[in-house]
């Protein structure tokens, strides 16, 4: 904390309206600055030293969440550390000889020896001490028991931007009445003229096209297409309407944009416990995404459906399959470990709410786990209220190394009819299950009595060790007669699942039984705290649920309902706020997961409002929000830069021209194999080639590590969580772990050593190069088509002659380097493909 | 070590051959002069005085057993001799160092002998004992939640000396449980993800030219150049578009550079002889010494050896179940080079501005397993440091008499972490990096420095 920070405005306010000479003033405040800087070192030495100290080791036992507070201590507040328990103050500041926990601590008493598992590093010690002779500086408020404050308490959030109701906003008057196409055009150019500045010229039809075809399909347009458009006589408005329409039309676009969907959601095809499973259901979700941006399903019901489909009304079983397999979000979920027996579900849960609070809220809510959120007005019993949700779901089991098969999937065919198929084979299952319940329990017990009387042995004197060491022996025998007959239970159980009929199922989630859940104590699963009912987070209303719905379900689909209401301003403003990063390259709030005070302010709040507004008066179409947007002015704009509004703002957050963006990994490949003619455009409807079930045997040591090569579109490669495809590192693709609200554009040099080496990059020059020599026979019309394949535009004659003198050039070296002259004109051609492909205007999209 | 082609030449060449636009070359070679500020990893000044300028780090996987090695102990059949007790001492025979005292066992024979340059660490301990989460921890100081790793975080804070290489080089032979993200850069820039090895004729992805002479290659990408420079010149505003052709131009001398640092031929024999190699061998632990003192004199930052043992994945690495004379071989196969590698530095006089780690995911568990292995053992393990700013010959921390528990000093991989940057120059808690809203460290909340272990 600074000590500017630290100061204290008001005093001195009332000092000077006392009436105070300066000098006095000026001396208070001298003195004040450097009382305050003292107090601030202090507080930095107690946040540094002491206090994850007395979180990590003396919490447990002193403090409010404790389930009983030891010797009546607490020391999780000032007042408690002061007070003390049992036997007087813990802490005297100034004074090493007083109070109960230096002594405690240093070990000196054979009675108190604190902490008792294990003394404290002597430079804990040597700090508790340099602590206390600083007066024991402590910031944390009486009765602490969240430990920290809020920045953003749910008081101010009332007053908070993202928070409050959106806004029905007026569109704005400006000056320049003839520029704007649309109201969106009137709020960014009301903000320009404010600041003196004007807009950039419209772009070119040539980068208009082009823009508009990476950004609904993530592909090039053809040269058809960009002919198409340059040609028609329509004024240019009217004529990119048609293009727009004809790509919303495109089933691409679903491609693309359910792609920054999976990218939301951390889209995978493997679970990411420590063999990373395989799910082969997943692609089912990953075409439900697709398919809803195709049908353009209003954003609303696409999230409930996601949150909540199995629990929603349905008027066929295809729609029923469809909201089932929706549920694959929850599902998709990041797996942990290798266990089963004592699976930390709790941070596969975390993992959820991590991902929905960020998602389609803009929210972290993971610092609630341990603690009330410290910057925003998320509280640890919101948390867990939201908590319960889940806990009272059941998540698919993707198969793991200790029990390597797939349960819990939900069918895709009536009960009735898995159970004809089932009811005989589950009996045996059931037998089977309890069997190797049997052996794990007595595992888990014997070896808890095994630990006990290790944590013993060093404690009891000599004589009575050999005792105890007999005991643990014999428990570890135990345990090791109990591995041999439960791994071959658990083998046998394998095999009958694996033996199981066949029934069409998805990765998707169900109820479970209905629970509320307790506060884990400092996000630990293993230390309740109290209980806390399902209910939303306050500072959204906190509605809670029925009591009937709670005893009876979930309450997910309440939940997706609070989520998805239209007076959840955070709902409607992320989104339209989303849509608009991925048209102009950044968001009007540029932190498109964070709308908390640690977030960015929006550049435009009104016109984030005006969006949001429109969006839910629109029925929440997605594609709507695409068309009102793009026929905006300020989305035709030119790329070019312009010196005045450089200085002015160089960073370009008035919009006053296009912000150039850089080809995402997944649209570099699909470029990459649209214009050497390789790409196959068809949609992947069947799950990848995986092993069958049966023969899955992946472990930590040998993990699940296949990859099915493709020349179909990006977004449908088999996409594991543990290892990620070279390429996509290198070019900044998805986190398939961790939601990605964002690509990075970053320019590496080996990025550009996949530009000169890489065999995928050299395939596809040949490839490039074979076809230009197929489609045009003619040299110059040759390099023609390279570049209207390539960027979509013809060479100017500068750039013509450069590529027609490179080519007998080359021709010459190679003629000379010993090539047989069969290949010199197919190398040429590669070597002229190469060039092409490295243009910054070919990755690069003005 | 060759020189790669300068700027100067690279632009001259791609401009040579009378390709075009001879207008455009003053002004390129005007900007030879005005390096980019904003360079991401331009070489930066640490928090404070570094006592090293590159660390590297040596991660043996599997989990190598403290008892039969670094923290002898010699319970050979049990407590009370019986065996009853299922307690297993060392079963390789141990000695003092005669200089320092250090006891090691017979495993690591040559690293015994450099004892009094080392600092062991008796008192590691482990957040986990499954291998993933005990690999990712030891990397990016996190069991279960994916975070950049450190060697990230020093590329980030200091960037690198040698623009020619990757600043953080991670020489792998078979990948680490945990995959690529044990050496990923996860929220950090991309610049700073770790470029993976692999010991063999190609040893890093993309580096060797393809089907063209290095001549034809350079009018290849004098072509595209220029081509870029006349779309730059409308575009001057924007410095990502400059910087990617300067990208290619850093690759282009990567081709050769790091040709350069993966060829051993200018080695001498007596060299390749104290690394335990024979000429022409590009495979294998002694490899992947010598390449890391090579690359420490080239500049990179960070460069990791991982001992990923002889086959890919699985039993042949350090994780001993079924019996601990496995690890016979695998010492055998690291002892040697390690020791030449300090002996190396020293000979250069780069030693004391190197830091040096040996760490492993955890230790292995005081009883047997089975008939003569052993389990994983977080509790506590051995790992040590040598060379900038560490002092030599000492022990740090302490197990009990069977190796099963820390009785003095504990270390858990935020203080190593800690250690370590402080030791580059940097403050553990001031390197920071705005992600989601909040400022993460490498440590976390974390990190005590080991003040006890600097010289």
């Amino acid at each position: 904390m600074s000590a500017s920070r630290a100061f204290n405005h008001s005093e001195v306010r009332s000092a000077r309206e006392a009436g105070a000479v300066a000098l006095l003033l000026l001396i208070s405040l001298l003195s004040l600055r450097a009382q305050a800087s003292d107090e601030a070192d202090g507080i930095a030495f107690f946040e540094k030293r002491i206090r994850p100290v007395l979180v990590e080791r003396c919490y447990e036992c002193h403090s409010v969440q404790a389930k009983k507070s030891k010797g009546g201590l607490l020391l999780d507040s000032r007042k408690g550390l002061l007070t003390g328990g049992n036997t007087g103050a813990a802490v005297v500041p100034r004074q090493l000889d007083k109070g109960t926990l230096l002594n405690a601590i240093r070990y000196k008493d054979e009675d108190t020896q604190m902490p008792p598992k294990g003394k404290l590093s002597a430079e804990q010690i040597a700090d508790f001490e340099t602590w206390i002779k600083m007066g024991a500086p402590d910031p944390r408020e009486e009765d602490a028991g969240s430990g920290t404050r809020q920045t953003l308490t749910l008081e101010r959030a009332k007053e908070f931007w993202s928070f409050k109701p959106v806004a029905r906003v007026a569109e704005p008057a400006v000056k320049d009445k003839n520029w704007p196409f649309t109201p969106v055009d009137r709020f960014v150019l009301a903000k320009l003229e404010q600041r003196g500045l004007k807009p950039v010229g419209d772009a070119s039809r040539h980068a208009l096209i082009r823009r508009a075809t990476f950004d609904l399909t993530g592909l090039p347009p053809t040269p058809a297409e960009i002919d198409s458009f340059i040609n028609d006589s329509a004024p240019t408005p009217e004529a990119f309407t048609k293009v727009v329409e004809r790509l919303l039309a495109s089933p691409h676009y679903g491609e693309r944009w359910g792609r920054h969907w999976m990218d939301l959601v951390r889209y995978a095809d493997t679970a990411g416990d420590n063999s990373d499973y395989p799910i082969p259901q997943a692609y089912l979700y990953r075409n439900y995404i697709i398919d809803s941006f195709n049908a353009d399903k209003p954003y609303d019901q696409f999230v409930r459906e996601q949150l909540a489909g199995d629990l929603m009304p349905h008027s066929s079983w295809d729609q029923r399959n469809q909201q089932v397999i929706a549920t694959g979000y929850i599902a998709m979920s990041r797996r942990f470990g290798s266990v089963v027996d004592r699976y930390p579900q709790n941070l596969t849960i975390d993992d959820t709410l991590d991902n929905m609070g960020k998602t389609f809220l803009g929210l972290g809510l993971s610092c609630a786990r341990c603690h009330d959120h410290k910057f925003d007005p998320i509280s640890k019993e919101d948390y867990f209220g939201l908590y319960g949700f889940f806990h009272s779901t059941k998540y698919p089991f993707p198969g793991i190394e200790l029990l390597k098969v797939q349960k819990d999937f939900v069918p895709l065919i009536p009960a009735e009819e898995v159970e004809k198929l089932m009811g005989p084979h589950k009996a045996k299952e059931a037998e089977l299950e309890a069997e190797v319940k049997k052996y794990q329990s007595e595992m888990k017990s014997t070896e808890k009595e095994k630990e006990k009387l290790q944590a013993q042995v060093a404690k009891v004197p000599k004589e009575e060790q050999a005792a105890i060491a007999e005991r643990i022996t014999a428990l570890e025998r135990r345990v090791n007669e109990i591995r041999g007959p439960m791994g071959a239970a658990t083998k046998k159980l394998e095999q009958h699942r694996n033996a199981a009929p066949k029934i069409p199922n998805a990765y998707a989630v169900s109820d479970g039984k209905p629970a509320d859940s307790n506060v884990h104590l400092r996000g630990e699963p293993d230390k309740p705290g109290e209980l806390v009912p399902r209910r939303f987070l306050n500072v959204l209303g906190g509605k809670q649920l029925p009591p009937d719905v709670a005893a009876a379900s979930s309450g997910r689909l309440q939940l997706a309902e609070w989520i998805t209401a239209k007076d959840n301003p955070l709902f409607t403003r992320v989104m339209v706020n989303r849509i608009w990063q991925h048209h102009f390259g950044r968001g009007l709030v540029s932190t498109p997961n964070d709308y908390g005070s640690r977030g960015s302010a929006p550049t435009h709040p009104e016109l984030l409002d005006w969006l949001a507004g429109q969006f839910a008066e629109r029925g929440f179409s997605i594609k709507q929000m695409h068309r009102l947007l793009m026929l905006s002015r300020v989305y035709q704009l030119s790329a070019a830069g312009d010196a005045r509004n450089e200085v002015a703002d160089p960073e370009n957050t008035l919009l006053w021209r296009r912000q150039r963006t850089r080809l995402d990994a997944d649209t570099l490949r699909d470029t990459l194999l649209a214009v050497s003619g390789t790409l196959d455009r068809t949609p992947h409807t069947e799950p990848h080639p995986f092993p069958p079930m049966a023969k899955w045997g992946f472990t930590q040591h040998y993990p699940f590590k296949d990859t099915y090569p493709t020349t179909r579109r990006s977004v449908y490669i088999m996409t594991r969580r543990l290892n990620t495809l070279p390429f996509f590192t290198t070019f900044d693709g998805a986190d398939s772990n961790a939601t990605t609200p964002r690509r990075d554009s970053s320019v590496t040099t080996l990025q550009a050593l996949f530009w000169l080496n890489d065999p995928f990059f050299h395939e596809q020059a040949k490839a490039f190069s074979a076809r230009l020599l197929k489609e045009e026979a003619d040299e110059g019309r040759r390099i023609q088509h390279a570049y209207r394949l390539a960027i979509g535009r013809e060479p100017s004659s500068m750039e013509q002659k450069a590529l027609a003198d490179y080519l007998p050039q080359t021709r010459t070296k190679l003629k000379s380097s010993g090539t047989p002259a069969e290949q010199i004109e197919n190398k040429t051609w590669e070597s002229f493909a190469r060039a092409v492909f490295r243009l910054n205007e070919f990755i690069y999209i003005d | 070590m060759s020189h790669p082609v300068s700027r100067r030449a690279w632009i001259r060449s791609m401009v040579g051959g009378s390709i075009l636009l001879p207008g455009i070359v003053s002004e390129l070679l005007a900007d030879e002069a005005a390096r980019d500020a904003s360079d991401p990893l331009a070489a930066r000044q640490p928090h404070f005085a570094p006592k090293a300028k590159r660390l590297i780090f040596v991660f043996a996987t599997g989990g190598v057993s403290h008892i039969d090695t670094f923290d002898p102990k010699s319970s050979a059949n049990g407590r009370d001799g019986s065996g009853k007790d299922k307690l297993m001492g060392s079963i390789w025979p141990s000695s003092r160092n005669p200089r320092c005292g250090t006891e090691i066992s017979d495993l690591f024979p040559k690293v015994r002998e450099i004892a009094d340059q080392i600092c062991v660490i008796r008192s590691m301990k482990s957040a986990h004992f499954d291998h993933s989460e005990a690999t990712l921890g030891m990397h990016s100081g996190s069991a279960t939640f994916v975070r950049p790793c450190m060697g990230s975080w020093l590329s980030y804070g200091l960037g690198t000396m040698n623009r020619n290489l990757p600043s953080f080089i991670v020489i792998s032979p078979a990948l680490p449980y945990g995959g690529t993200q044990v050496f990923a850069n996860d929220f950090l820039p991309a610049y700073h993800q770790g470029t993976r090895v692999v010991p063999g004729p190609d040893p890093v992805a993309n580096l060797r030219p393809r089907e063209l002479t290095r001549e034809m290659q350079e009018t290849e990408l004098g072509l595209s150049n220029a081509l870029n420079q006349l779309h730059l010149k409308e575009r001057s505003s924007d410095s990502v578009l400059a910087a990617r052709l300067k990208s290619f131009e850093t690759a282009f001398n990567m081709q050769q550079a790091g040709a350069d640092a993966f060829d051993l031929k200018d080695e001498n024999d007596a060299t390749l002889e104290s690394y335990g190699l024979k000429r022409g061998q590009n495979t294998g632990f002694a490899w992947q010494c010598v390449v890391a003192r090579r690359l420490a004199e080239r500049g990179v930052r960070v460069i990791e050896l991982i001992d990923s043992g002889s086959g890919n994945n699985g039993s042949a690495n350090w994780d001993s179940h079924g019996d601990m004379k496995d690890h016979a071989p695998l010492a055998k196969a690291a002892d040697q080079p390690l020791a030449a590698l300090i002996k190396d530095l020293k000979q250069r006089g780069m030693f004391d501005e190197t830091l040096i780690v040996w760490a492993t995911e955890f230790g292995r568990t005081p009883t047997k397993e089975g008939k003569l292995g052993r389990g994983h053992h977080g509790a506590c393990f051995s790992i040590w440091l040598a060379g900038g700013g560490i002092k030599g010959g000492i022990v740090y921390g302490a197990t009990d008499d069977i190796g099963l528990r820390i009785t003095a000093n504990p270390v858990d991989v935020h203080d190593l972490h800690a250690t370590i940057l402080h030791q580059l120059g940097i403050d553990h808690t001031r390197l920071t990096y705005r992600h989601s809203g909040r400022d993460f460290r490498l440590t976390d909340v974390h990190g005590n420095l080991l003040q006890d272990i600097m010289a």
